[in-house]
């Protein structure tokens, strides 16, 4: 429980509704020519962000959602999404990398913006 | 007598009340009827927990397919078979945890697919879910098919008397969870200071209006979206969720904190998701009643005691005719009106519309 006041999480810290805050996501796809594409509605190239997520806290973030657990578990959640959407897309030959636009307000103070870029994908050879 | 024969005196009688609290606690067996109660309760919940993974599974899904973010590396993920199994094994064995067969196995067998289905991904981490577990964990290491089970029936026990610390280890953690969440926002200013409440009202006002319709959601909302509303609100919470973590270690304050603890669970019921808890946090309660049976006795004319007499607190005769009569633990008898209302006060399903607080 003592954990839970510094871990971005709270797990096993028992702090439920600990924020009323909230966030949206602008996603576009960088590829390898540094062209920036926006995902609108989270589809692109045959792939669905909701279908590949299907998960709800992460569901549908263009819109302004609420933050689970909180603005950082969320940041934190939508960092390891990326890297999973990243290896988990390989239909997707173009995208050297997905990077998302965060606007946040924390318990209704702000906006604040942050900007999250998943790892590289290797593309091979051009 | 001096100030140092009375602080002696002092001493001895506090070692003493702590040689006997920790027998108490971990030589003398007594009642595990809570801890049966409480496995009965987490029986269904454990269903209800895993109905959306399993309609997931009957849907051709399962965690391999959706984003998901391991807790550690090393943790051994299960082809999707053999997942989906597992959590089958995990109904069949809430389904015998609810009857009392194979009590303690099965409460084992539910917590090891709880906790399995937990740790596979944080994505299936909530409160409520940690809570499950450890109230599994702590039910499936206390004796409790001698109560309330059919394995008692199969082969009748002594007496439902076991060792309980497990019991003590569940009312440390259900009264560290009501502390947690208390002192966690009682030092957030944003939250004791009302803003995260209002923010949230505000938010979700729509949804009030979808269920009340117009007419009876104007007023509603006219209270619960001002400002002022949550300054009174915010605190006030909190210091239920304190009055609770404290107040069930007491004798005296036991069966208030009881009866709050009951009204917060179902007004979160009522205004938010929260999974399982409210039902598991409510069955925990359980766990708090004196672990002895039928050390009252009891005189009534009427059958209902006995149905809904649950935690098995009156040793119960019923004489058509007669009048209430009942004979407390310390020999206090009461009889007539005095007898049925402490009567109601003992029940689970009278205690919230009782006067517990004149019988503690």
């Amino acid at each position: 429980m003592a954990n839970g006041y510094r871990d971005s999480h709270n797990y096993f810290a028992f702090q439920p509704f600990n924020e009323s805050s909230t966030y949206a996501v602008e996603l576009v796809r960088v590829l390898d020519d540094g062209q920036r594409v926006p995902v609108a509605n989270g589809r692109w190239e045959g792939y669905d962000w909701n279908e590949l997520i299907d998960w709800g806290p992460l569901r549908s973030p263009w819109h302004q959602r609420h933050a689970f657990s909180g603005v950082d578990a969320v940041l934190d959640f939508l960092d390891n999404a990326l890297n999973w959407v990243a290896d988990n897309t390989p239909g997707d030959t173009e995208t050297l990398y997905f990077e998302a636009t965060v606007t946040y307000y924390r318990n209704a103070r702000g906006p604040y913006v942050t900007v999250i870029r998943s790892h590289e994908r290797d593309l091979g050879d051009p | 007598m001096t100030a140092a024969t009375s602080s002696n005196t002092a001493a001895a009688d506090w070692r003493f009340r702590r040689q006997r609290w920790l027998s108490e606690v971990f030589d003398q067996p007594a009642s595990v009827r809570g801890v049966a109660v409480l496995r009965i309760v987490l029986g269904p919940s454990v269903i209800w927990h895993l109905r959306p993974f399993l309609a997931d599974a009957l849907g051709g899904v399962t965690y391999h397919d959706r984003f998901q973010q391991p807790w550690w590396s090393w943790f051994p993920n299960a082809p999707a078979g053999l997942y989906v199994a597992l959590l089958w094994i995990g109904v069949a064995a809430a389904v015998l945890m609810t009857v009392g067969l194979w009590s303690r196995t099965a409460t084992w067998a539910a917590f090891a697919v709880v906790a399995y289905n937990l740790f596979l991904s944080q994505t299936h981490f909530h409160h409520n879910r940690a809570f499950l577990v450890i109230l599994l964990a702590g039910v499936a290491l206390c004796d409790n098919g001698r109560s309330l089970s059919l394995d008692a029936l199969r082969r009748p026990p002594s007496d439902d008397r076991a060792l309980v610390w497990p019991m003590w280890l569940l009312r440390f953690e259900a009264a560290a969870v009501y502390f947690a969440s208390g002192f966690s926002k009682l030092i957030d200013s944003d939250w004791v200071s009302g803003r995260v409440l209002h923010d949230r009202a505000v938010r979700y006002q729509n949804e009030v209006r979808d269920a009340l319709g117009d007419a009876l959601a104007d007023p509603v909302l006219e209270v619960v979206t001002a400002r002022a509303f949550h300054w009174v609100l915010s605190p006030a919470a909190v210091a239920t969720e304190l009055f609770i973590a404290f107040g069930l270690w007491f004798r005296r304050t036991r069966l208030a904190a009881v009866w709050v603890a009951v009204a917060f669970h179902v007004g979160i019921e009522v205004s938010a998701h929260v999974q399982v808890f409210s039902v598991i946090a409510i069955g925990a309660l359980a766990m708090w009643a004196v672990p002895s049976t039928r050390d009252r006795t009891l005189v009534t004319p009427s059958r209902w005691v006995g149905w809904l007499d649950w935690m098995a607190r009156f040793d119960t005769t019923v004489v058509p005719g007669a009048s209430w009569c009942m004979v407390d633990r310390d020999g206090t008898v009461l009889e007539g009106r005095e007898a049925r209302r402490f009567v109601r006060t003992r029940l689970p399903a009278t205690f919230p519309f009782s006067r517990f607080w004149r019988y503690r």
